[in-house]
């Protein structure tokens, strides 16, 4: 097996890469219907298997659950997510010969495992899907010419597909055919059918390929999802500490003020995002994200190059074949920073205050968004695609460290987030040792407008909310989170 | 008389920029019990709240405990509504979420949360005990929170006052999806700390209270004023005696099956807990039913079944207007013909939707809205938010109302599209006397026209006029289905059903 999109020809490369089409409604008409009465047949019961099954049913399909026998046998969580909830549940010999839809939830890195053992027991002209392209693209997997691949994949945590299908909902999410694996022309049909059923179309659905899905997805997650909120953390952190702010204050900002922070980024993008600052702060926090955007460029462009090339996933791909060793003493490592031992204090911060205290994590997160965003597209990448893995990511992001730091983001995110997330950690915070020792607490700490006047440059701050208004992330943010919140837009007047 | 324990000089008070107490007055002298009642959003739960100093302190509220007592010289506030946190001190669980299982607890249970609320206040453990059986809450000292109804949350705040005995106990709607004989066992209760040392705010329109209440007010106007123990009746509201809505009047309801509801031997259990039992009920259509039994009877369960919200439905032999479930169904081809209200729906709806978007997501079965609903959607809600006496807060963000006012444009979003089937679960949880029985009296007007009706209410005289058919739960069993016979005495019947009950 090799790297799918290093043997592309550069043209079917930047043709795949822009795959990119956010579909109508009107698209979704025919509801479940390509996929009533067929069996669907998901493999593994996990965060994604679970709460997608759960919703399939609940929408009129046919679901059940096949798992490894030792999971079966051993009545494990995922044995029991499916039992517990009234699903069949059987080997895949009892149940994959009879599926017309193989669902491949597992981890990402047993797909190739995974897709062995079970690609002879499909039957001719069955279908199988993914939820996130990387056994496909990054390590090549060939899949017999008669079966059908295609890719649902919902952008949001699984108890999010659930909880917002509940609701009468549902969560942004990717649809994509792969072209070596189309033979009777359906494939599309299906992962409409399927993103239907999950309840993905009422929130704004974008047809992708799958060499999109992860070249992007992989850049988000290693840069400003996972990798810049990790290291603006542990920096912001120490920072506090070593100018004398108490330990347990710090530490209750910077835990719970990136999910405030970015919760804004929800609403009203960067811009919103801004707006909650005093103008004399959001000045300053333009500044000091422009100075920050400057040193941190390279270092995206090499993980978006490492990426494309490949050179990303095959050391990745050592390192699992070396037994995680890399991974895990990483992690290790993670769990011992002063920011992860030390525990929330015991004091009340108002909201607000999340943002005039710690308007140097404001600045991270612009800085990061808009340069991941940049990098991406620069690469060939399209603006829809971009946006959903940088700027719509990274509030959901965000809500994991505020429940248990570091250590719970990194256990949360996939394997693979986790190790692109260390790479980019260990390398920006040596290349922000100069800016760090320039920031004082007035930027993190305290409350930045403490002794100011409030008075600002009027064409300084004209000028700015322009440059923040009509970057490219915010205008076709503008747009895709009117298609996910279609009541935020409805006069009610 | 000594000192007053609790003063309150000139309070001025706003909720969501708007006044609601005006220089209010207060003195609340020793050995005195007060209930506060009066209509929904007259500030009621902002001045307990003021007392128990829940968000703010207030300079002009002074309290002064009794230095010689051995109760606990704190306030406590048990609210009207409560949000549980997960063990990481989240709160953002999902509607229905209990029912889905996924078996990573998150949740501490209930004996864990009681032994740590014991330790924290230095309680003695061996009474919480008898506390959990007069509640009727000693079974699910096991439970995990998450797996909790809305009531048995609400129970398990009583607990925890009542085992404190603090100076002086605020409770904001305490009886709130209690069943009789829970009501009955807590006035004992508070009767009983009351003799203790403890001194009582109740915030209530409910008939049957501790006989130690002794003081007696109302808000009127942003002022508080006392009233005599048998002036204490709702009033305002009468908007709902304008005629029914003339979209919802004139359509009659079409049945898209004579039988609506049809189970047989219905079985759902959580481990080695069976929750409903070997449950045959059959429903036709415009059949009016009421609902009742015991908290923790498998009421609610049993609603999730058919409103589509509970995952064991796929594995029961269970026909809902005429189709097996299970049989290629969607959720939201049952949603679409049901008209839902529930403690669950009101406590997980997205507070974050203005009145008029609520009562139109009525259309389509969602928390908010989600899609434009067109001209005529829009007129016929109007016409509703009106008629429930809604203009004013029209634009309003639900969060921003008190529950009350939620629970009526709640109630409009359940009958906006005429359902064909009616499920009312304590819908009347929140409103004053006179709301619920106006609001009764729509249920009346609109069934005429071949809607089928299954309500829950603990209180018979609290039951709308039409009902004529009643299946009891004891236990997760159908303890008894009867007809009820028409002109029946109120008193008959209430007594009937407490015979019935237990
Ligand atoms: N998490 C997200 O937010 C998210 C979002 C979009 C897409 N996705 C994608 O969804 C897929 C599943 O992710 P997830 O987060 O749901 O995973 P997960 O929670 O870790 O669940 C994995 C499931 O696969 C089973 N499994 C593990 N190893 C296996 C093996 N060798 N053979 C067979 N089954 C195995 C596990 O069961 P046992 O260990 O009990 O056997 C478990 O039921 C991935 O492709 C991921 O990229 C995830």
């Amino acid at each position: 097996m090799s790297n799918y999109f290093n043997t592309l020809p550069l043209r079917e490369q930047l043709n795949q890469l822009g795959v990119c089409d956010f579909m109508d409604s009107a698209e979704f008409l025919d509801g479940v219907n390509v996929l009533k009465g067929k069996k669907l047949v998901i493999v593994g019961c996990g965060a994604q298997g679970l709460n997608q099954g759960l919703n399939l049913r609940d929408s009129g399909l046919d679901v059940s659950y096949t798992l490894r026998a030792a999971a079966i046998e051993g009545k494990r969580d995922s044995w029991k997510n499916a039992t517990d909830n009234n699903f069949t549940v059987g080997t895949y010999e009892e149940l994959i010969p009879t599926a017309d839809v193989v669902i491949n939830l597992t981890p990402d890195k047993q797909h190739t495992a995974v897709v062995t053992a079970i690609m002879p027991l499909m039957k001719k002209g069955a279908t199988l899907l993914y939820s996130h392209g990387f056994n496909i693209v990054e390590e090549g997997m060939q899949i017999r010419k008669d079966i059908t691949v295609i890719m649902v994949a919902p952008k949001c945590p699984g108890s999010e597909v659930r909880a917002e299908y509940v609701r009468g909902f549902g969560v942004p999410t990717l649809i994509a055919v792969h072209p070596e694996n189309d033979p009777e022309g359906k494939g599309l049909a299906q992962a409409k059918a399927y993103c239907v059923g999950t309840g993905g179309h009422r929130a704004g659905v974008l047809k992708s390929s799958f060499v999109a899905e992860v070249k992007s997805d992989l850049m988000g997650e290693q840069t400003i999802l996972c990798g810049l909120l990790q290291t603006g953390s542990i920096l912001s952190f120490d920072k506090m500490v070593e100018k004398g702010i108490d330990a347990g204050y710090a530490s209750k900002l910077v835990q719970y003020g990136v999910e405030v922070i970015t919760e804004a980024l929800k609403h009203g993008g960067v811009t919103g995002m801004m707006d909650r600052l005093s103008n004399p702060a959001k000045i300053k926090a333009f500044e000091i994200s422009e100075e920050l955007k400057n040193i941190m460029r390279p270092l995206f462009q090499k993980h978006q190059d490492d990426i494309m090339s490949g050179e990303f996933s095959s050391t990745m791909m050592a390192d699992w074949a070396a037994g995680d060793k890399n991974l895990l003493a990483w992690r290790a490592a993670t769990g011992e920073t002063a920011f992860e031992k030390t525990p929330a204090g015991d004091v009340k911060i108002a909201e607000q205050e999340y943002f005039d205290n710690y308007t140097l994590m404001v600045a991270f997160v612009r800085a990061g968004v808009e340069l991941a965003f940049e990098t991406m597209v620069q690469a060939g990448i399209k603006p829809e695609s971009a946006y959903y893995e940088s700027l719509h990511e990274t509030p959901l992001i965000a809500n994991t460290i505020a429940r248990k730091k570091l250590f719970e983001m990194n256990r949360v995110i996939s394997d693979t987030a986790e190790y692109g997330c260390y790479l980019f950690d260990q390398a920006c915070k040596p290349l922000l040792a100069d800016f760090m020792t320039k920031v004082d607490t007035d930027l993190v700490g305290k409350n930045f407008n403490e002794g100011k006047d409030g008075g600002v440059d009027n064409r300084t701050l004209i000028a700015i909310n322009e440059a923040l208004r009509t970057h490219e992330v915010e205008v076709i943010g503008t747009k895709l989170r009117k298609a996910m919140t279609a009541m935020k837009s409805i006069k009610t007047a | 008389m000594s000192q007053p324990v609790v003063h309150i000089a000139n309070l001025n008070l706003k909720y969501q920029q708007k006044p609601v107490l005006q220089d209010l007055n207060w003195t609340i002298n020793r050995y005195e019990n007060w209930l506060l009642c009066g209509t929904s959003g007259s500030g009621k739960t902002s001045l307990a709240k003021a007392i128990a100093g829940v968000d703010h302190s207030y300079g002009n509220i002074k309290i002064e405990f009794n230095a010689q007592s051995n109760l606990p010289a704190t306030v406590y506030y048990v609210a009207n509504w409560f949000q549980f946190k997960d063990l990481e001190g989240q709160s953002n669980f999902y509607y229905q979420q209990r029912y889905n299982k996924q078996s990573t607890e998150t949740t501490a249970t209930v004996k864990a949360e009681l032994e740590s609320f014991g330790k924290k206040n230095a309680l003695q453990f061996n009474e919480v005990d008898s506390i959990l059986a007069a509640l009727g809450f000693s079974e699910l000292k096991h439970s995990t929170l998450i797996q909790l109804s809305s009531g048995e949350h609400k129970k398990l705040q009583l607990v925890k006052a009542i085992w404190l005995k603090p100076q002086l106990l605020i409770l904001d709607l305490p009886y709130n999806g209690l069943d009789t004989l829970s009501r009955q066992n807590l006035n004992t209760l508070l009767e009983e700390i009351s003799e203790a040392g403890t001194q009582l705010i109740l915030i209530s329109n409910d008939e049957e209270l501790p006989s130690c209440l002794n003081r007696f007010a109302v808000i009127k106007e942003g002022q508080l004023v006392e009233i005599s123990a048998d002036e204490r009746t709702g009033n305002e509201f009468d908007t709902l005696d304008q005629a029914v809505p003339a979209f919802l009047a004139e359509a009659t309801v079409a049945s898209s099956s004579a039988e609506i509801i049809k189970m047989i031997d219905v079985n759902v259990s959580y481990g080695d807990k069976r929750v409903l039992k070997n449950i045959n009920w059959e429903v036709k259509a415009g059949e009016k039913w009421v609902l009742q039994g015991h908290n923790g009877s498998g009421k609610s369960t049993l609603l999730s079944l058919i409103c589509g919200d509970h995952p064991q439905a796929y594995a029961n032999n269970f026909h809902l207007f005429g189709n097996k479930r299970g049989s290629g169904e969607s959720i939201w081809e049952i949603k679409e013909r049901i008209g839902l209200i529930s403690p669950e729906l009101h406590w997980y709806f997205d507070p974050s939707a203005t009145v008029f978007q609520s009562i139109m997501s009525g259309f389509y079965d969602s928390s908010g809205l989600f899609c434009d609903p067109g001209y005529s959607k829009k007129i016929q809600t109007d016409e509703l938010v009106s008629y429930f006496g809604l203009d004013e807060y029209k634009n309003t963000l639900m969060n921003e109302l008190p529950l009350g006012k939620q629970r009526l444009a709640l109630l409009a979003r359940t009958i906006v599209k005429n359902p064909e089937l009616l499920i009312l679960d304590e819908p009347c949880q929140g409103l004053d006397q006179q709301q619920t029985k106006h609001f009764n009296r729509l249920v009346d007007g609109l069934c005429k026209n071949g809607t089928t009706l299954i309500y829950v209410g603990h209180f018979e005289s609290q039951l709308p006029a039409c009902i004529e058919k009643r299946i009891l739960l004891e236990n997760g069993a159908v303890k008894s289905v009867e007809n009820i016979l028409e002109n029946v005495e109120n008193e008959a019947s209430i007594e009937n059903v407490e015979n019935f009950e237990y």
